[in-house]
């Protein structure tokens, strides 16, 4: 029994218009967020994580487009929507916490405002109302002083406390879905840890299903039920969590491991993925990671390698998966 | 009322009084860093004036019957044959007690403070009314030219904008008079005033003191529209990229809460800046418009009195001048504390 899906994307196209061409960041995306679960969307900066998220919430900045595919989200289309229904969507049914916490407030307006502003434009209540929610929400996030706090302005808060804060505006209206892209990136590692667990705890209490967007293993591996690895714009692997990180079988995301320092290393030298993220304007024909990929055949720059079920539940878009597949890591480049 | 939103209401009376104190203390500090800074200005300004020459000679360089011995009577009687410091010190009394002193040149000795009284009056009107039209016309613009950024709307707006910042003011105003004035002899060719009741259109002192207004104003908006235009623009657009509109938008808000409370809010912070150095520019930027319109505005007055060396009336005006613009800048940085809270509270 499949379990069910509260989103899914099919065949998502986002190009952005720009004057040096059309930057392809987002070609063909499918990918589906079941209920209750978390997704951790994987990739290098640049492989369309981030505009994957922000296509879900149709917030794609300029001049960003949607040009193709379709969003599901309980069974309704999101791309067919107006923008007034969209409005009541973001916030409320679908939240979204941004990278940096530095500027994912707006300095000039009182975290009270900030807050009080979400919760009246989703919820039917008075502002005193609405700023109980707020200290509520705050005692949720587990902010010390709520009452004092939430009067101050973003510059008076440290990082990992306008990450709270952020959190607590994606929450105040229990949304259904979460987008948290990179929530931890700009953080001390110390206070990472603290934000993860808290956003797994809040994830458990109100039974939200999440997209973790990030490009740290460390994290994913922590958190994720399942992963989708993106590259260039595309998918190339979706399995659970312990499958990719047993079985890994794109020899992107075999990269993406290889890169992530252990401690049970002892002095080799860390793996490093040859070449940079490759310009989206004008993207390497056939498989997109085949100018980096140790394995690559003649025939990768040529087929654009579809994402096939290799093993139930375990998605994979390389031309020789298979083979990986059967012979493990002994196959030749 | 249950107890509990009581507490919280006290203590939100209490933050936002320390917050209003907070303010008391940032206004008073500027006030006191304005005090030493006026008397600055003043020395300075003083000094050059009695540099640039002799008024006596200036008035009497003409007369031949004129003696030495007037020469000299003329000098003890301006005072100006008293050590400088002591001209200074007395110029100061005289102020603190609200005399500036009378003209060399003007209708016998005109007090300076009913001539500078007179003249401001007619400045003001022309600049406030140009500057409040041209912000409330290019504050909307630069927004949409920033929202539609690329768009043949944003271009045309950047070209004309560019454009209209290139025109001298000068160069627009006598175009302005030879179309509206000399050809189509709409509207007067220049002055605020007509001297005879009679020519009042429909009688009305208002509407004569509109009519003269016009043209002018017109044109100021024009000249001062185009670079607000821009600096909005450019500034909205800065804005608009910032990751909390992004949030914003995020959190379902409609575009134009995102747009006119989260995003202008940011975006006009660049924009009290100009205006606040533009409004203390205003003043000293005048008289070449008030010369091509032959406004009887402090701008013109200033430049005649610099002509005639009609000492007190340059200090007087330059008094007058740097209070406007130290309050100006008072003015300014209170909108800067209101708009930001970074400037607010340390």
């Amino acid at each position: 029994m499949a379990p069910k899906e509260i989103l899914k994307i099919e065949n998502l196209t986002t190009y952005f218009y720009t004057w040096a061409g059309v930057v392809k960041a987002v070609d063909g995306v499918s990918l589906d967020v079941r209920e209750g679960e978390t997704l951790g969307l994987v990739g290098e900066s640049g492989s369309g994580k981030s505009v994957t998220a922000l296509s879900i919430l149709r917030i794609v900045p300029r001049p960003g487009k949607i040009i193709d595919g379709k969003i599901i989200y309980k069974g309704e289309n999101l791309l067919a929507k107006t923008e007034n229904e969209m409005q009541q969507i973001r916030g409320k049914e679908i939240a979204y916490i941004s990278q940096d916490p530095a500027t994912s407030l707006n300095p000039v307006f009182s975290i009270a405002d900030q807050l009080t502003e979400v919760i009246r434009r989703h919820q039917n209540v008075t502002k005193e109302e609405a700023l109980k929610k707020a200290i509520e929400l705050f005692r949720l996030v587990e902010i010390a002083d709520p009452e004092i706090k939430i009067w101050n302005y973003p510059h008076q808060l440290s990082g990992g406390m306008k990450q709270r804060i952020a959190i607590a505006r994606a929450l105040s209206c229990q949304p259904s879905l979460l987008l948290a892209d990179e929530p931890t990136t700009n953080l001390d590692v110390t206070i990472q840890a603290q934000i993860l667990e808290l956003m797994k705890n809040l994830k458990k209490k109100l039974g939200m299903s999440m997209i973790l967007i990030t490009h740290d293993m460390g994290v994913v591996a922590g958190v994720a039920d399942r992963i989708n690895v993106m590259y260039a714009g595309r998918v190339c692997e979706v399995a659970s969590t312990k499958t990719i990180f047993r079985n890994p079988l794109h020899p992107y995301t075999r990269a993406l491991l290889e890169a992530v320092p252990n401690v049970a290393m002892k002095r080799e030298k860390l793996k490093i993925i040859p070449g940079a993220i490759p310009n989206l304007i004008s993207p390497p024909s056939g498989c997109r990671f085949h100018p980096r990929c140790d394995f690559a055949v003649a025939e990768c720059a040529s087929v654009v390698p579809p994402l096939v079920e290799i093993e139930p539940e375990h998605y994979v878009a390389c031309i020789r998966a298979k083979e990986f597949m059967e012979n493990g890591k002994g196959v030749k480049k | 009322m249950p107890s509990k939103t009581e507490g919280f209401h006290a203590i939100r009376s209490k933050i936002l009084h320390i917050a209003k104190s907070s303010m008391t203390k940032y206004v008073l500090r500027r006030l006191l860093y304005l005090i030493p800074l006026f008397f600055g200005i003043l020395i300075i300004v003083f000094v050059a004036t009695r540099m640039a020459g002799d008024p006596v000679k200036l008035m009497t360089g003409l007369n031949p019957r004129i003696t030495a011995e007037a020469r000299e009577r003329l000098t003890q009687y301006y005072g100006l044959d008293q050590p400088l410091y002591y001209q200074f010190l007395k110029f100061v009394w005289e102020m603190l007690q609200g005399n500036l002193g009378n003209s060399y040149a003007i209708r016998g000795g005109t007090p300076v403070t009913t001539l500078v009284g007179d003249y401001a009056w007619e400045t003001f009107k022309l600049q406030l009314t140009a500057l409040s039209f041209s912000l409330l016309i290019a504050i909307p613009i630069g927004i949409l030219s920033a929202r539609k950024q690329y768009s043949k709307l944003d271009m045309t707006v950047t070209t004309t904008s560019l454009v209209g910042t290139c025109i001298p003011i000068f160069y627009m105003g006598i175009v302005a008079i030879l179309i509206f004035s000399y050809f189509l002899g709409w509207f007067p060719y220049g002055a605020a005033h007509s001297l005879d009741p009679s020519r009042y259109p429909f009688g009305s002192y208002i509407m004569d003191e509109l009519w003269h207004l016009f043209l002018p104003a017109v044109v100021l908006t024009f000249a001062e529209l185009a670079p607000v235009v821009l600096l909005v623009r450019s500034s909205m657009l800065e804005v608009l990229r910032q990751d909390y509109i992004l949030a914003a938008r995020a959190s379902g808000l409609s575009e134009r809460t995102v747009i006119y409370k989260h995003a202008l809010r940011n975006a006009l912070i660049p924009v009290v800046t100009y205006v606040g150095l533009y409004f203390g520019g205003m003043l000293a930027g005048a008289p070449i418009t008030e010369k091509v319109f032959n406004w009887p505005g402090v701008g013109r007055l200033y430049v005649e009195a610099i002509g005639k060396l009609d000492f007190p009336v340059i200090t007087g005006i330059t008094v007058f001048v740097t209070l406007m613009v130290l309050f100006a800048n008072l003015i300014t940085d209170i909108a800067y504390a209101y708009i930001d809270p970074r400037i607010r509270i340390e």
